[in-house]
């Protein structure tokens, strides 16, 4: 008989369990919150932690079950009965609840007899809940993890290197506007529609932007996070109600992005920057994907942020090599983006596609012009950029300068040792 | 070859208290443990077992059912039944259950099977 090791599965299992952990549970808290009410989230919560641990202990003696799945839905039912039976403050709530899960089809059914359709309604409502306009950004962004990615607090912390009890505090704050609120467990109408999805579609962007550029922290985490972002975003891009343009570039945007992830860091965890990346690492089946959703994107009349980005994105992705890059077409797009969402990233990236098509010299031209722009000059990147370019232009000593004002700044690790080398090289003239 | 139970006692609280995170990690190492086993075929069966329960005896002549026989925390949690060359065998298997971690203890039996 072959004999396989315990590390042998363990991936495996690892991918299942953490599968089940993360997305059945938010598919069991969204129908869960429609059973019982946005009001009593926590309860759903509260149902699905246990459950969940309740899952785990059994299957330590017994392995996983045949539909894991199923077993957790139909558990979390039981559960979510024991815990009001329990629970003082349901009490009086309790009858009316219970009457709702126990009529809701057959008993033994309630889950088990939705369609996929119907869950699928049930993550939406859950999505536009957790990125209700009502509540904070972050907090946003902290629910949206925990109740639909299945992410725990310490994870959330981990990610956002924020303290746990600042988490848990943008947590209960969410769920008290929530109720306080009366927020409804129902998709948005046609007229709240367009500002409630700009909304969701600004935290699933701020959520993948935080795993995708991200150098603290857990690799692992932050690739959970962008593919926490793209699970959702694609859930979002074929209902009926997310079926729209912009979600397309969004998803494209986060496709295009994240299939060349691999290539951006080396075996030590150091950027390395375009020019130098290992374009036979990028996932060319996620860059399908990504132009797929572009095209999807390319058609009304509204074209946002996300639309250019996607471009941007789709021009690198296209490109063979970094010479043979369509240098002119991105910088039409930035300087539309520059006009729509100027930021400095916009501004910095726009100068090197300045530099590559007029030289280094143009490009500090721009530079200095942007330098006024809030928040520029205390930006490690801008003295960074600079310096790079003065290097290209031939002139080390006030590349140095440069490297010296991005080094005072606040930088990572990996960036520092990026731009020590690249000052090193510079100090040898 | 012959045939173990391993009765875990105690334990059981540290599940009670874990946060989903922590109760997948705990459910790897089981994974891992017990997964060893099925595969070299020595793993025959296993179940956990539900707290609380009965205890039905004789006392002062009358047939009495009480309530549980120790407290849920002593009381039998679950059980293994594997396959071991010998007693010392099966104990050593019984290491590698992740309970010990969590104070529980692990009884190992052997099955009586006259031969």
């Amino acid at each position: 008989m072959k004999r396989k090791t315990g590390e042998d599965l363990q991936p495996d299992v690892r991918q299942l369990v953490d599968h089940l952990c993360r997305h059945q549970a938010g598919q069991v808290v969204a129908t869960l919150t429609r059973l019982f009410g946005p009001q009593h989230l926590d309860l759903a919560e509260d149902v699905v932690q246990e459950t969940l641990i309740k899952a785990l202990r059994q299957w330590s003696y017994r392995g996983i079950p045949e539909n894991p799945a199923a077993w957790i839905m139909a558990v979390a039912k039981h559960q979510a009965l024991d815990i009001l039976r329990r629970e003082r403050r349901f009490r009086d709530k309790q009858a009316a609840i219970l009457q709702t899960i126990e009529d809701t089809a057959d008993t033994q059914t309630v889950f088990r007899d939705m369609s996929d359709d119907d869950l699928r309604d049930d993550l939406l409502t859950m999505m536009f809940i957790c990125c209700h306009p009502a509540i904070s950004r972050e907090a946003q962004v902290a629910l949206t993890l925990k109740t639909l990615g299945g992410f725990g607090i310490s994870e959330i912390a981990h990610a956002f290197l924020t303290p746990e009890s600042t988490i848990t505090q943008r947590l209960t704050r969410a769920k008290r506007t929530i109720k306080v609120q009366r927020i409804p467990f129902a998709l948005p109408n046609t007229a709240e529609l367009p500002v409630r999805l700009n909304a969701v579609l600004d935290t699933l962007y701020l959520l993948f932007n935080e795993g995708y550029r991200a150098s603290h922290g857990d690799a692992l985490v932050r690739d959970d996070l962008c593919a926490e972002a793209i699970r959702l975003t694609s859930i979002l891009a074929t209902h009926p109600i997310g079926d729209q343009p912009k979600v397309h570039a969004l998803l494209a945007l986060m496709l295009l992005h994240a299939a060349r992830r691999p290539s951006r860091t080396d075996a030590a965890g150091d950027f390395l920057l375009l020019d130098a990346q290992d374009r036979s690492l990028w996932d060319r089946a996620m860059i399908h994907a990504g132009l797929a959703e572009l095209v999807r994107s390319a058609c009304g009349d509204e074209l946002t942020a996300y639309h250019l980005q996607a471009s941007i994105a789709a021009c690198h992705a296209l490109a063979p090599t970094y010479a043979e890059t369509d240098w002119p077409r991105i910088l039409s797009e930035y300087d539309d983006l520059l006009t729509i969402a100027p930021s400095p990233v916009v501004a910095l990236n726009r100068a090197v596609a300045v530099a590559m098509i007029y030289g280094p010299e143009a490009a500090l031209d721009e530079l200095a012009r942007v330098r006024e722009m809030p928040g520029m000059n205390a930006y490690a990147l801008f003295h960074a950029t600079v310096a790079e370019f003065r290097r290209r232009a031939g002139n080390h000593a006030a590349a140095i300068t440069a490297y010296d004002a991005a080094l005072r700044l606040p930088l990572t690790e990996p960036e520092r040792r990026f731009l020590l080398g690249k000052r090193a090289e510079c100090s040898v003239f | 070859m012959a045939q173990f139970m391993l009765l875990i006692r105690g334990g059981g609280e540290a599940w009670d208290n874990f946060v989903p995170e922590q109760a997948q990690q705990e459910y790897q190492k089981y994974f891992a443990w017990a997964d060893q086993l099925r595969s070299e075929g020595r793993l025959h069966g296993a179940d956990e077992l539900k707290g609380g329960g009965k205890t039905v005896r004789v006392r002062d002549g009358q047939t009495v059912v009480d309530g549980p026989y120790v407290e849920t925390k002593e009381g039998v949690g679950g059980y293994y039944l594997i396959e071991a060359a010998d007693e010392n065998e099966a104990a050593e298997i019984a290491k590698g259950c992740p309970t010990l971690r969590h104070s529980g203890l692990i009884e190992v039996r052997e099955i009586n099977e006259h031969a």
